[in-house]
């Protein structure tokens, strides 16, 4: 009896309805999500952003922000962006930091502010950037892994998205050049 | 009116041209996704990696896959974003992952044995010429997150057409 109302279940017109809006709706979720995936790739994308290294900019507990990929691309990273990048140290993690120097350009650092004062200056190789987190007391950077290759660089953080109070694009900073 | 007439026609032009742009928009994108994701097709040239791969240029599929599971092992081949020149891609292939122990000749003085411990999160990568290759020998280990793919199987020229393993 069960078996009877199976079979007139499946041959019923809602159930091949179903199935015509399954096979329907099937291929236009994969399109979907294939163009999510390009944009978030190539155009822009979301990040939330996490730490203590990017203080005062970047909040200690998450932030959430724009990113666009196009001026990576495009080599038009300037020095006071905040980039994503590809740690050196984990391949898995994505680090939000400011670029300072590009190849190039001479580097004079503080290599440990929160024992001493002494500080290093190098010059920054061909193809590679020198990032620096804006906390220079808890930030993981380019003091810490050195130069980093440009290919690493992932996107530019232009705007801010949550919390709602702090809504607008990131404040730029002159780099190494500013005065504090 | 002749005006009336013409711009009914462009408007059925424009819906058919919409329809085929949006197709061939698809098709590109599928493409894309394969080939950054799956497999793609690259043509290698250069001694670097010299007997293993020609110096005037073969064709080969390289998988893109194995170095986002992070399943690349040294011997395998892989491209690599040149930490040098950004834009570039190298074929190279892989000889010590973090913490390997590596020895090898200094380019500069041929007698010369020198050992190196690969720092975390890096990688050795050598040609297979040694006397052709521009490396790590010279410009040290490369972050692992700049593996864009590995070499798998080669499919020109025909005699060597067949999969790339050591």
């Amino acid at each position: 009896m069960a078996l009877r109302y199976l079979n007139s279940f499946i041959s019923s017109e809602a159930f091949k309805n179903a199935g015509r809006e399954l096979t329907d709706g099937v291929p236009r979720l994969v399109k979907f999500v294939c163009c999510l995936q390009l944009t978030k790739t190539h155009l822009l994308t979301v990040v939330l952003t996490y730490g203590p290294s990017m203080l005062p900019t970047l909040g200690l507990t998450g932030n959430l922000c724009l990113a666009e990929r196009i001026s990576t691309r495009f080599e038009k990273l300037g020095v006071g962006d905040v980039v994503l990048l590809r740690s050196p140290d984990v391949p898995k993690k994505i680090v939000t930091k400011r670029l300072v120097a590009v190849e190039g350009q001479s580097v004079t650092y503080i290599v440990d502010p929160k024992n001493s004062d002494t500080s290093e200056t190098l010059v920054v190789p061909k193809g590679h950037v020198w990032v620096e987190g804006d906390n220079i007391y808890e930030s993981n950077d380019s003091r810490k892994f050195g130069p980093v290759p440009y290919g690493l660089l992932q996107g530019r953080v232009f705007w801010r998205i949550w919390p709602p109070k702090d809504f607008g694009s990131l404040v730029q900073s002159k780099g190494k050049d500013s005065v504090s | 009116m002749r005006l009336l007439s013409h711009l009914k026609q462009w408007r059925a032009v424009a819906t058919e041209a919409k329809h085929v742009s949006f197709a061939v928009a698809k098709f590109i994108g599928l493409i894309h996704l394969t080939e950054s994701y799956l497999c793609s097709s690259t043509l290698l040239h250069g001694p670097s990696m010299l007997p293993t791969f020609n110096s005037s240029g073969d064709v080969v599929l390289a998988e893109h896959l194995s170095h986002r599971l992070g399943k690349v092992v040294p011997g395998d081949v892989v491209l690599v974003r040149s930490p040098d020149d950004p834009k570039k891609m190298v074929a190279k292939r892989v000889l010590g992952l973090e913490g390997d122990q590596v020895t090898f000749f200094d380019p500069n003085r041929i007698r010369k044995h020198n050992t190196t411990v690969v720092p975390k999160g890096h990688v050795w990568i050598q040609g297979d010429n040694t006397y052709a290759s521009f490396d790590s020998r010279s410009y040290g280990p490369v972050p692992y997150g700049l593996i864009q793919g590995r070499v798998f199987f080669r499919v020109w020229p025909p005699d060597g057409f067949g999969s790339v393993d050591d």
